[in-house]
């Protein structure tokens, strides 16, 4: 576990160098939505789940630049803590942006002292052209992928003629996978195969740059950040493909979307969230999906990640998520968390915190999140995200909560009827069929 | 105490609660002499309170007034020494601009140089890395020795000084209606005590009226005719953080909008001044705004977009020469009024002066009492350090940051965000800021810290505040509500001025919370 030190401790090593907050914040927040357009109303604080944590919050960070606390805030670990979710800037009536000069303080941390779970995995994503966190190389992607496929054509019968392309020129979409699937659990890469089966999408893999996790810019190393994306860009630029499809992770949309606009890279192609596929699909009928399977009345809510809805596309695709959840699980089995979409509550996987090393502060961030579900009554929470998915399982586990976390993928198998016995991880026993 | 007609006494009572009646309370301390300081409202109510914090170098006085200079000089220099924990070196550049007279400002570093002020001539590109925000029409800058001083923390630490030496009292809210007179000297200063709401009287050998700007009242009260005072009004606006870290002057002939002074994480821009003939009712008005900015900006262009948290005004008292006011006095810019030609011998007015030669003021104030006593004690407030207390350091800006980050406390809960001070902060100041003990409220509270003076103007830790003293029991009945109201409308007072930009919708916020939020602009009972 990488060792996150106090803030009393890294002052009197002083091994952070200071940044003049309020300068920076003069450069980087536009004017009108400064630091001294501050109310002080704490409409940030009281809806960040950070607040309280190493004593700090929203309000505290931008109280602190004014007052010139430059050395204690370069130096507290509480940058890690907060996710860079940016809640407290939807919700601020000035508009105020804390999490770029958070952002800033992170990159600011000599390598060595920041979390070592998140230089590790930017490190590793670095490692080779696959752009993965977990390190793993474009053969082993390709090797593993092309098992599992042999495997399911083998296995199920409906899918003898299955296809996962790798490296296809001119393909509609360039599909990303966050690594997880390919080193840990293959078979949860199966649903979607399927769905694009089903839907007739002409789609690849890519050798390079396939992955989807973006640790460096957790990590605030700005050239990391961009090496990564352009990788990857000139990885679907390569092939050709007009869309750059973002599978159900969060940061991986915004780190791309967010980084190509950042650093001015040439992306000849669109990016595009997955959730906003699956709900056109349903729309123009090529994914028959239905509720029926749902008689018993199990109860569903959604998680809007915070990277592809308040960070990225806003409502809108909120919108599309409840639209699919609603009719995979019945209109009257859907209950949403409070507050919801854009004023949803990160869960506290985000910003590269399951990776800080930081548990105790971690699951106290996401007890916010696990009240929220617990309040919906719900059985099982929907996450078109990885971070969001790994941290409601862990926290659920930790409370004591008796939800499920699932990827929509598995559902909309499920509706029809198409997911298999080994696909079904994350289902209780009484959808495991 | 009986409910009765109280009496008390001391051997000297002084009148007037601000830096000048304080540094006088502890002067007479030193010397052994009891004392008793009354101001008919708190600490530092007038223009002790209401002014920049300048520890003046004397620059601002070279061409005027050489002898103040060099008595600003001399006391910047002794208090830096004496009292370091009540005042920043900040340094002060004085700048002159496309437009001021090249002549006075070329002739200005010799005018420092006779009066012993340093003086350093800066280039305009040296001023400008000092101080990024200058204007870039600068063609002449000076470096001198101003420094910036908490008046508040001062006071509080006279005082408390003064209890310790020898059990000297001082009562806020205790004012003078009338004097008790025999035999060509006052017997008794005949009180009301305001807090209590009954009469109370004073019995002192020895009358000291610090009024400051209400010297003339005072003094009239004991039919001395002998103090002419006018009042000029000054104003004053407090941007939301600090623009520059040195005192910046104009340097140029004294004038309107011709400073700016850090004030810890704030700046604070003046000042106008207008002659005034009420005392009481001072507020900002909008033209004295314009006026500090426009000239103001002229130095520093940010100035004219910055955002102001608010204004305030307070009366400086001027004086008239008349009477027998030596001229020595007068080009001093104070006057200790023996009162012998009004047929008093106990009784003396001191008024006039300023915040940087108050212990000058205080220590001919009290040679001419302990004279008077028969104390032959010399004194000695030029080489005694003023002791620190840390109850008494909650008004300085930053004290609370360092405490709440050195203790580091989640369970201390902060009460005001804007300055960051915690619960503890206000235990502290209730187990040994002078006055505290006669009144546990918001507004004693706020004097003794930083509580209120933030972008937020006391809208949330005003609230705050009053609930934790509810909690323990200082307020019981609707009196805190009460004084939550006139909290606010004295804050209001300032903000009024500067409602523009984003302080416009601070004030939105603010009224949500004080009206919609909290019914105050329906709550019964008297303001």
């Amino acid at each position: 576990m990488p060792e996150i030190r106090t803030g009393n401790e890294l002052m009197t090593e002083s091994a952070v160098a200071s940044i003049n907050f309020r300068e920076a914040a003069l450069k980087l927040l536009p004017e009108g939505a400064n630091f001294e357009a501050c109310l002080t109303c704490g409409l940030c604080s009281s809806g960040c789940p950070a607040s309280g944590l190493e004593n700090m919050d929203p309000r505290k960070f931008i109280r602190m630049a004014l007052l010139g606390m430059d050395e204690e805030l370069s130096s507290t670990p509480w940058i890690w803590c907060c996710t860079l979710c940016k809640r407290c800037q939807y919700v601020c009536p000035m508009n105020i942006d804390v999490s770029q000069l958070v952002y800033l303080a992170r990159g600011n941390w000599p390598e060595d002292k920041k979390p070592s779970g998140i230089v590790r995995s930017c490190q590793l994503t670095r490692s080779s052209d696959s752009t993965s966190a977990m390190g793993m190389p474009p053969a082993d992607f390709v090797s593993v992928v092309e098992e599992v496929l042999q495997e399911v054509r083998a296995t199920q019968l409906a899918f003898r003629q299955l296809q996962a392309p790798i490296d296809k020129k001119g393909a509609h979409f360039f599909v990303n996978q966050n690594s997880r699937e390919p080193m840990n659990e293959p078979e949860e890469m199966v649903p979607l195969w399927k769905i694009f089966d089903v839907v007739g999408a002409d789609w690849t893999y890519a050798s390079k740059g396939w992955a989807a996790e973006n640790f460096c810019m957790f990590s605030g190393n700005e050239e990391a950040w961009r090496e990564v994306i352009r990788k990857r860009v000139d990885a679907v630029n390569e092939l050709g493909c007009e869309v750059w499809l973002n599978t159900e992770c969060g940061h991986s949309y915004y780190s791309m979307w967010h980084g190509i606009e950042r650093f001015g890279l040439q992306a000849n192609f669109r990016l595009e969230s997955i959730v906003t596929y699956y709900a056109q699909w349903i729309r123009e009928g090529k994914l028959p999906v239905n509720s029926r399977w749902n008689a018993n009345g199990i109860k569903f809510t959604v998680q809007d990640p915070c990277m592809i809805v308040r960070k990225a596309y806003g409502d809108a695709i909120a919108e599309d998520m409840r639209f699919v959840v609603r009719t995979l699980v019945g209109e009257e089995n859907f209950v949403d968390m409070q507050p919801n979409r854009s004023a949803n509550y990160c869960c506290g996987g985000g910003g590269g915190f399951l990776q800080a090393g930081m548990t105790d502060h971690r699951r106290a961030y996401g007890k916010r999140k696990f009240d929220q579900i617990a309040a919906t009554g719900a059985a099982y929470v929907l996450a078109p995200c990885h971070n969001c998915h790994s941290q409601m399982h862990d926290i659920g586990h930790f409370y004591g909560g008796h939800y499920g976390v699932v990827h929509l993928w598995t559902l909309i198998c499920l509706s029809l009827g198409i997911l298999g016995k080994n696909e079904r991880i994350y289902l209780g026993p009484e959808l495991r069929g | 105490m009986s409910s009765g007609a109280t009496t008390l006494e001391t051997e000297v009572l002084i009148i007037g609660g601000g830096v000048t009646g304080t540094g006088i309370m502890r002067d007479l301390a030193l010397r052994g002499i009891h004392s008793l300081l009354i101001d008919k409202r708190d600490l530092c109510a007038g223009a002790s309170g209401g002014n920049h914090g300048l520890l003046h170098s004397g620059g601002r006085y070279v061409s005027t007034d050489p002898a103040a200079a060099m008595e600003c000089r001399q006391e910047n220099a002794l208090l830096k020494r004496l009292a370091p924990q009540c005042i920043e070196t900040a340094g002060g550049l004085f700048v002159a601009v496309e437009g001021d007279d090249p002549a006075f400002a070329e002739k200005f570093p010799a005018l420092c140089r006779n009066a012993g002020i340093d003086c350093e001539e800066l280039s305009p590109g040296e001023a400008r890395r000092l101080e990024p925000v200058l204007s870039d029409k600068l063609f002449k800058a000076c470096r001198v020795p101003d420094a910036t001083i908490d008046p508040f923390h001062l006071a509080l630490l006279n005082v408390d000084h003064a209890r310790l030496i020898n059990g000297s009292v001082y009562r806020p809210h205790t004012e003078v209606l009338r004097f008790e007179m025999a035999d060509g000297e006052i017997r008794a200063a005949i009180c009301h005590d305001h807090l209590h709401n009954r009469p109370l009287t004073i019995r002192a050998r020895q009358f000291v009226n610090a009024g400051g700007a209400w010297a003339m009242n005072v003094a009239r009260l004991a039919a001395c005719a002998d103090v002419h005072l006018l009042y000029a009004k000054g104003t004053i606006l407090v941007s939301s953080d600090r623009l520059a870290h040195h005192v910046v002057n104009r340097l140029r002939p004294p004038g309107d909008g011709d400073i700016l002074v850090p004030g810890g994480t704030v700046s604070l821009l003046g000042t106008t001044s207008t002659r005034v003939d009420d005392l009481e009712n001072v507020s900002p008005v909008a033209e004295e705004i314009d006026r500090n900015i426009r000239e103001g900006a002229a130095m520093i262009p940010a100035l004219a977009g910055a955002r102001y948290i608010r204004a305030f005004s307070r009366v400086r008292p001027l004086l008239q020469a008349a009477g027998n006011a030596s001229d020595r006095a007068a080009s001093r810019g104070f006057a200790l009024l023996d009162h012998a030609t009004q047929g008093i011998g106990n009784f003396c007015t001191i008024t006039g002066g300023k915040l940087t030669t108050f212990r000058l003021m205080a220590e001919k104030t009290a040679d001419l009492v302990a004279g008077r006593l028969g104390n032959g004690e010399a004194c000695t407030t030029a080489t005694v350090p003023l002791p620190d207390d840390e109850a008494c350091s909650w008004t300085e800006p930053g004290t609370a940051l360092k405490h709440w980050h050195r203790d580091s406390d989640p369970d201390d809960m902060i009460l005001c965000e804007c300055e960051m001070l915690p619960q503890s902060a206000i235990e502290q100041v209730f187990a040994g800021s002078p006055g505290i003990e006669q009144e546990r409220t918001l507004q004693a509270v706020a004097l003794r810290t930083r509580a209120g003076k933030g972008p937020c103007q006391g809208s949330f830790c005003g609230i705050r505040i009053t609930s934790w003293l509810y909690d323990q029991g200082c307020y019981r009945d609707a009196t805190g509500l009460a004084h939550l109201r006139d909290f606010f409308d004295e804050r209001f007072k300032g903000q009024r001025s500067v409602i523009w930009g984003q302080q416009a919708a601070q004030m939105e916020l603010a009224e949500a919370l004080h009206c919609g939020l909290l019914g105050l602009d329906t709550l019964e009972g008297d303001r």
